[in-house]
Order: C-alpha cells, then sequence, then structure tokens
C-alpha cells in the first residue's frame, strides 16, 4: 500500500516535468508578469492616489540640479570637502581632551595606584603601558572623528543625496566593472575602511559587492591622515624650500590620498576582469524619493551601528596587540629584547623597500589600527637606537608634542627623505587593520577573500616600495 | 649583502620575480591554470565525451560513423577504434547494422552525463556573469567531475529548470527527455513562421558568428528568401543573413501562421528625457539575477516607463516606473523592448 503510493507520487511528479518541457522557456516570466498583471488590476480598483504634484516637481527640480552636467559634479566635491573638513576641524578638541584625560590623567593615576598597590614591574607594565594604553590611544583618536564623521555621512544618505553621488559617479565605477554605488563605500572608507566595508552592504550585485569591498582599503582611512600630514610635514615639506613648505607637504597627502583611488579603481578593474569574472552582477540603483532627515534616529544609529560597533572591534584587537607591544620590548633574551631581534633581522630586507625593520615590526604589532603606528614607530626606534631621554620607556608608546623633536627620533633611528616617501606610500598600501580585516571576513563570510583583501595591499605596496626604492637608488 | 647590490640588478631580480608570478598564476593562461587543465584529461572524460556523442545522434537520428567520433573528440582514427572497442566491452554500445547504438546502460550513463552538463550550464548563465560563449568549454569540463547529486541539488536550488540556456531541455533525474521535435532552420521554406528552440554551441567560430547577429532561443524568426548560397530571415523584426550552413546549426521549430509576427521592437535605451513609453519585453539576453531583478524592479511587459533625468556623465538614466525612481545602464536599457506611448507627457 505504501509502495503504491511513492510510486503513484512518483509517476505524478515526473509527468509534472514532463508538462514542463512543453511550457517553454519563458514560464517564470510569464509567471511574474500575471502577478504584476494582477496586482495592478486590484491596486486600479482599490487604491485612489491623490499625489502630490508640487512636491514632485520640486524633487525633479533638484534632482536636475544635483545631477546636471555641469553642476553635478562640482556640488559632490563640495559636499565631501564640507564632511571632511567638519570631521577634521570638529574632532581636533574632543580628541585632544580625550588625549589628555586618557592619556595625561588616568594614565599616570593608574601608574601610581599601582605603585602604591605594590604590583609587580611586569604586571604592570602589560596591563597598564600594554594593554590600558594602547586601548586609550585607541579610543582617543578613533572616536571623535567617527562620532562626527558618521552621524554627517548618515544624515547625507538619510537625506536622499548619496544615491544621486552614486548615480552621477556611475559611468566611471562601470568602466572599472564595479557599482557606482561604491563611490559611497569609498568616501565611508576615508572615514573607517571597517565602517566602509560594512556600507558594502548597499550594493546588492555579489561581485560588485566583493569589489568594493576588497578595494575598500585604498581609501585612506582616517587613522593614516594623520601619519601622512606627519611625515609629509617632516620629509617633503623639509626637502621643499621653505615658504613653499607647507604647499608641498599638503600637496603630497592629497597626492596619496588620489594615488588610493586610483588604485581602487585599477585594482576594481583588474578583479573584475580576473579573479571575479565569473561572480554574478545584477545592476540596480534606486534613487529614493528626497525626505527630510530624522536626525534623532540619525544620531542613534550612526552612533550605535558604526561608530561604537567598529570601537568596539577595534578596542577588542587592541587589548592584546598593547600587550604584544609591550611585551616585545620588554623581554629580553641574552640581552636584547624581542623587538631589537627582529629589528635586526629585518633591517637588511626592509631596506631593500626603501623602509627598515622598526617600519616593519610597528605595522605587524600595530595591526590592531593605524593610529598606534607612529607612536609605536617612535617608541621602537628609541629602543633600538637606543636613545635616552626621549619617550616614557620599553614598551610604552609616546607621541612628541613638536614636529621638530619627531624629526629628531626618527633622523636618529635612520630616516631619509626616501623612507619617508615609502612609509607614505605604504601607508596607504598595506593590510587593513584588524578590525577591517574581521569585518571582512564577518561580511564576505569567506576566509579565500579575506586573505585575497589582506594580502592583496601588502604585495602591491611592497612591489611599489621595492620599485621606487631601487629606481630611486639608480638614479641618485 | 642584498642591500649592497647595484640598484639595477635588484631592479633586474624585482622584475622577474614579477614576470615569474605573472606566468605562474595568470588566469587561463598562466602555469598553474594549465595544470589544473591538463590533470582533467583522462581516459574516463574521453569515454564519456563519446557516450554523449553517440546520444547525440541518436537524439538527433543521424547516422554515428568512426570518422565522425574520431573529428569529434580530436583524436586520431585509431585511437577512435581503440576508445569503441573498449566502449564495446564495457557493454555501453552495440554495433547495430554498420553504425554504432547505445546499448540501455550506454544511454543511461550518457543521460547522467547530459544532465550534468545542462544542469552547469544554466548555473553559470543564471549565477554568475561568465560569458556566453565560454558556458560550454566550462560545462564540458565540469560535466566529468560534478556528482550527479550534487548536480541534483544544485538543480533544485534553481527551481528544477527544465531547459538549458542554449534551448535544449535537460533529462530528468529519472532520464527522460521530451521528444525531438526541431528542425534545422536551413530546412524551412520561404514564407515559414518559426521559434528558435536551440543554437547548437559546437563548433564555437559559427556559434560566435550565430551570437553576434543577436539570435537566441524563443526568438520569432520569418523566412524572407531562401537559396542554395544564403538564408535570408527576420529575427524579431531584424533582418538577418546566414549561409545555410551556418543556419543548420539553428534548430526551429515551426509555427502556425496564426502566430502573429514579432514586429521589431524600439529599445528602452533610444528613450529621450521626457519621452514615455509601454514595456513590450525583455531579450533573452538578460537572464538570471539581472533579469529577476529588473522584473521586480517593475519592468515587465505592459508596465508605463518614463526617462526622467540623466545622470552627470550621461549614463546610467533614471526611469520612473511603479511610482519609483530607478537608474538602469545603458547596457541593461539595450535589453528591454518598449513600445512608446503616443500622447506624449
Amino acid at each position: 500500500m505504501e509502495q503504491q503510493h511513492d510510486k503513484n507520487s512518483e509517476n505524478i511528479l515526473s509527468l509534472a516535468n514532463n508538462l514542463r518541457w512543453d511550457l517553454g522557456v519563458n514560464l517564470h516570466d510569464a509567471v511574474v508578469e500575471s502577478i504584476y498583471e494582477d496586482a495592478s488590476r486590484i491596486a486600479r480598483k482599490t487604491v485612489s492616489s491623490k499625489g502630490n504634484k508640487a512636491a514632485y516637481n520640486l524633487e525633479r527640480k533638484i534632482d536636475q540640479l544635483v545631477t546636471s552636467r555641469w553642476l553635478g559634479f562640482p556640488i559632490m566635491l563640495l559636499m565631501l570637502a564640507l564632511v571632511f573638513w567638519l570631521t577634521i576641524a570638529g574632532a581636533n578638541v574632543p580628541s585632544g581632551l580625550l588625549a589628555a584625560l586618557l592619556l595625561d590623567t588616568v594614565h599616570p593615576a593608574l601608574k601610581s595606584f599601582a605603585a602604591a598597590a605594590g604590583l609587580p614591574w611586569w604586571l604592570d607594565g602589560v596591563l597598564i603601558d600594554g594593554a590600558y594604553l594602547a586601548m586609550a590611544w585607541v579610543v582617543a583618536v578613533m572616536l571623535p572623528p567617527m562620532a562626527i564623521f558618521f552621524p554627517l555621512f548618515t544624515l547625507l544618505e538619510d537625506l536622499g543625496y548619496l544615491p544621486r553621488v552614486a548615480f552621477n559617479m556611475d559611468s566611471l565605477y562601470r568602466k572599472a566593472g564595479a557599482h557606482g554605488k561604491q563611490a559611497l563605500t569609498m568616501s565611508m572608507g576615508f572615514g573607517c575602511n571597517a565602517a566602509g566595508v560594512i556600507a558594502a552592504r548597499v550594493i546588492d550585485s555579489p561581485r560588485e559587492r566583493l569589489i568594493a569591498i576588497i578595494t575598500n582599503n585604498f581609501s585612506l582611512c582616517n587613522g593614516r591622515w594623520p601619519t601622512q600630514i606627519l611625515i609629509a610635514t617632516i620629509f617633503i615639506g623639509g626637502a621643499a624650500p621653505a615658504h613653499w613648505a607647507g604647499l608641498v607637504s599638503a600637496g603630497a597627502v592629497v597626492g596619496i590620498a588620489v594615488l588610493g583611488i586610483g588604485f581602487s579603481l585599477a585594482v576594481s578593474w583588474a578583479l573584475s576582469r580576473s579573479v571575479l569574472k565569473g561572480e554574478a552582477s545584477a545592476f540596480s540603483l534606486e534613487l529614493p524619493p528626497y525626505r527630510p532627515p530624522r536626525i534623532w534616529q540619525t544620531l542613534y544609529t550612526s552612533l550605535i551601528d558604526r561608530t561604537i560597533f567598529v570601537l568596539w572591534r577595534a578596542i577588542v584587537f587592541a587589548i592584546p596587540a598593547g600587550v604584544v607591544i609591550w611585551l616585545v620590548a620588554n623581554v629580553h633574551i641574552g640581552g636584547q629584547s624581542l623587538a631589537e631581534y627582529f629589528i635586526r633581522w629585518a633591517d637588511p630586507i626592509a631596506l631593500l623597500f626603501g623602509l627598515n625593520g622598526v617600519i616593519f615590526l610597528a605595522y605587524i604589532i600595530a595591526i590592531p589600527a593605524n593610529e598606534i603606528v607612529i607612536p609605536t614607530v617612535l617608541m621602537l626606534t628609541v629602543v633600538s637606537a637606543g636613545l635616552s631621554g626621549v619617550g616614557a620607556g620599553a614598551g610604552v608608546m609616546f607621541e612628541l608634542d613638536s614636529i621638530g623633536a619627531t624629526e629628531e627620533v626618527l633622523r636618529a633611528g635612520g630616516w631619509t627623505l626616501l623612507t619617508g616617501v615609502n612609509l607614505m606610500l605604504f601607508s596607504l598600501l598595506h593590510n587593513p587593520c584588524s578590525t577591517t580585516i574581521y569585518t571582512i571576513y564577518k561580511e564576505t563570510n569567506s576566509l579565500k577573500w579575506t586573505l585575497v583583501s589582506t594580502f592583496l595591499p601588502i604585495v602591491l605596496g611592497l612591489a611599489i616600495c621595492f620599485f621606487v626604492t631601487q629606481l630611486w637608488l639608480l638614479t641618485a | 649583502m642584498l642591500m649592497t647590490a647595484h640598484p639595477g640588478i635588484t631592479l633586474l631580480i624585482g622584475i622577474s620575480g614579477l614576470l615569474a608570478l605573472a606566468a605562474a598564476f595568470w588566469p587561463q593562461k598562466g602555469l598553474l591554470a594549465r595544470i589544473a587543465r591538463g590533470r582533467l584529461n583522462t581516459q574516463r572524460v574521453l569515454l564519456e565525451d563519446a557516450l554523449k556523442f553517440f546520444f547525440d545522434c541518436e537524439y538527433k537520428n543521424i547516422s554515428c560513423r568512426l570518422n565522425s567520433i574520431a573529428g569529434s573528440l580530436h583524436i586520431s582514427a585509431d585511437s577512435a577504434t581503440r576508445l569503441l572497442s573498449r566502449l564495446r566491452s564495457m557493454g555501453l554500445i552495440q554495433l547495430q547494422e554498420d553504425s554504432f547504438r547505445l546499448t540501455d546502460a550506454g544511454r543511461s550513463y550518457a543521460l547522467r552525463i547530459i544532465r550534468v552538463h545542462r544542469i552547469w550550464e544554466r548555473y553559470l548563465a543564471d549565477e554568475t556573469s561568465i560569458g556566453q560563449m565560454e558556458w560550454h568549454g566550462e560545462a564540458d569540463l565540469k560535466e566529468h567531475h560534478l556528482s550527479l547529486e550534487a548536480a541534483d541539488q544544485l538543480a533544485a536550488q534553481m527551481g528544477n529548470p527544465v531547459f538549458d540556456p542554449h534551448g535544449d531541455p535537460i533529462p530528468s533525474a529519472r532520464g527522460e527527455l521530451p521528444a525531438y521535435t526541431g528542425q534545422p532552420l536551413s530546412a524551412l521554406k520561404e514564407g515559414d513562421i518559426a521559434r528558435i528552440i536551440h543554437i547548437e554551441d559546437e563548433p564555437r567560430a559559427i556559434y560566435a558568428q550565430i551570437v553576434a547577429l543577436g539570435l537566441y532561443p524563443g526568438m520569432q524568426v520569418y523566412v524572407m528568401d531562401i537559396t542554395e548560397e544564403r538564408i535570408q530571415f527576420a529575427a524579431n523584426g531584424e533582418e538577418c543573413v546566414l549561409a545555410p550552413f551556418f543556419a543548420a546549426n539553428i534548430t526551429v521549430e515551426k509555427l502556425s501562421a496564426r502566430e502573429p509576427i514579432q514586429q521589431k521592437a524600439e529599445l528602452l535605451s533610444s528613450l529621450k528625457a521626457g519621452e514615455s513609453a509601454t514595456i513590450k519585453g525583455l531579450s533573452a539576453n538578460c537572464r538570471g539575477q539581472q533579469r529577476r531583478r529588473l522584473m521586480d524592479l517593475g519592468i515587465v511587459p505592459g508596465a508605463q516607463i518614463t526617462a526622467s533625468f540623466r545622470s552627470a556623465s550621461g549614463d546610467p538614466v533614471a526611469y520612473r516606473v511603479l511610482g519609483t525612481t530607478i537608474a538602469i545602464r545603458k547596457s541593461q536599457a539595450d535589453n528591454i523592448f518598449i513600445e512608446r506611448s503616443d500622447a506624449k507627457p
């Protein structure tokens, strides 16, 4: 009986399958078509629309303005420049306050408390100079710019302006095999690459989304701007005549950022034509109506979803990294610290790329955040060059108040103009920070694409630094 | 030691390092890609290809000879003879009169391979953006390595498709296929109306030319003139000319004269800002996710569409459909057929 039943149902299924051959190739289309037909018939019968002609006309006027041939791009650049200016100008004061509180007040207080409690020196070092300091540093330099940049960006998004930017930029990205919305994720990346990677969710085509994620790291993020500005001021500005110094170094930093955009387009192009050729692609871009932004909701979501979310991931990675940073400078084997061992060993290799062992080590151990690369470089330079009277001791990251003092430390560490140029290039073209790498893994759910996004920029960066250095030496 | 070397020498080493990397990893032509391909060419692959060829002959009622087997598999006549005797000893084919026929076991083996092949082609067409010239080659490699269970799973994910993207029926899991109803386009007479049901994807050169003409399964053709040298026909209102040798690679199904002849449709990309039209259909060249996405957005036959405004760079263009504004790239708008509304807004 049971068997008979199975047999019957199998026959019915196979008959159904055979009948589908007679229906032809366009079955799916026909089904969708009839669904739409039914839906619109029902809608015609039951829905009446008043329609706000005036509002629609105003919207059309705005659309024609922001997508016009001559004004479209200038308006876009102006808006972006405004957002960046507000971020940089607005973040300075709160960043200074946070640094004064967390680094200059709480840190010494913790140290004296530890001393009073009789904590052994190594425990005090690992916990306070290592873990706490790294975390405090990340919070002080990351929080204010993100807390300004993300809400501003979300406001523009909410207003409906950002989809128009994607609409205007699409033809450029189409030629690179990418989606116009990548212009948005790229701009977001200028704030924070991890946030840029998350923002790639707006791209619904799988291939274009992967491209946007992998190339987001080529946007010079907030954590790297200060490094670029510092090094450009010291080495590039320093090499130019005094009255041109400011302009030349500013030009160099902008040049690096533009180079990053160039790389993001070039790598998108190459990826979409090689490894990502086969990934599915479906372009679609909706242009929602303009609407007044919901300020409070925007503030809340951008602070919670973006700022706190990214900051939390950064802190989680910064704490163990702080411990490692302290340990490499303080664990000694045969009279030398681990850091010195590595730096001696890596120096000859790093010099081929116009960098040095300190930079290599700093980029490895300061992986949680680009913000702590320069403090780590300074600390390691002091340790390896045996400078005295600078900094706060082995394993304690520090920054110097004056640019001149920073320059002295770096020059004592053997830095030249060539090192400066290569550091700027390598700062643009190296692996994403651990927060971003983790975010890429979370977003793509693929180890393969995470590894590609991590190692592709390093290989590219090392290759570029190598050729720049060797050509420089050849012509020098 | 290294750093003391002359920069010219290190540069040379660097450049040769880059070249070596490129030679190893270059897609399609690199060493790794070649090695991966080379490993696939086994005896089993040849055997399965031969079975597929026999099945195709049988399905189309063509007699199958030694020479044609050797030719289609790109092997010498000697190897073909050895291959056939191996197939016979395995009980997969038998000699009937003077041509080879598949045994039942051979037929079901061939159907399994064909099922995997066509499911994979369907997958490439719908779920990836591999170009249509590459489907067949990719599926030819994959068919020998994808298990039937994996193919069944893939088919289930895609909603159990019954046709491959060339218009060929996919054998059911039980090994059934509909009867062959088509005839070559070259066999039609003047004035015949037919629908393309299949475009043969081999040989590649001929397939490339047919694809270049923009022909695809599901298209209506109307034969205008047919001579020994050429066949002239209208496909969706567009005039095409093919040599009969080429036209033989297109299989059609004759339609009764009552079916309306499809007029040449205008393309959405020809609509200027402010103009409106009714959507007539989507070209079959727009497929898979892209097609579903457009239809989900309301690009379905019968819908009203208005071109609103161009982007600052000219492409894409914003269109208004179903009360929302969506941006469509020119390459997509070229695949959407419209009929202009008489009344202009």
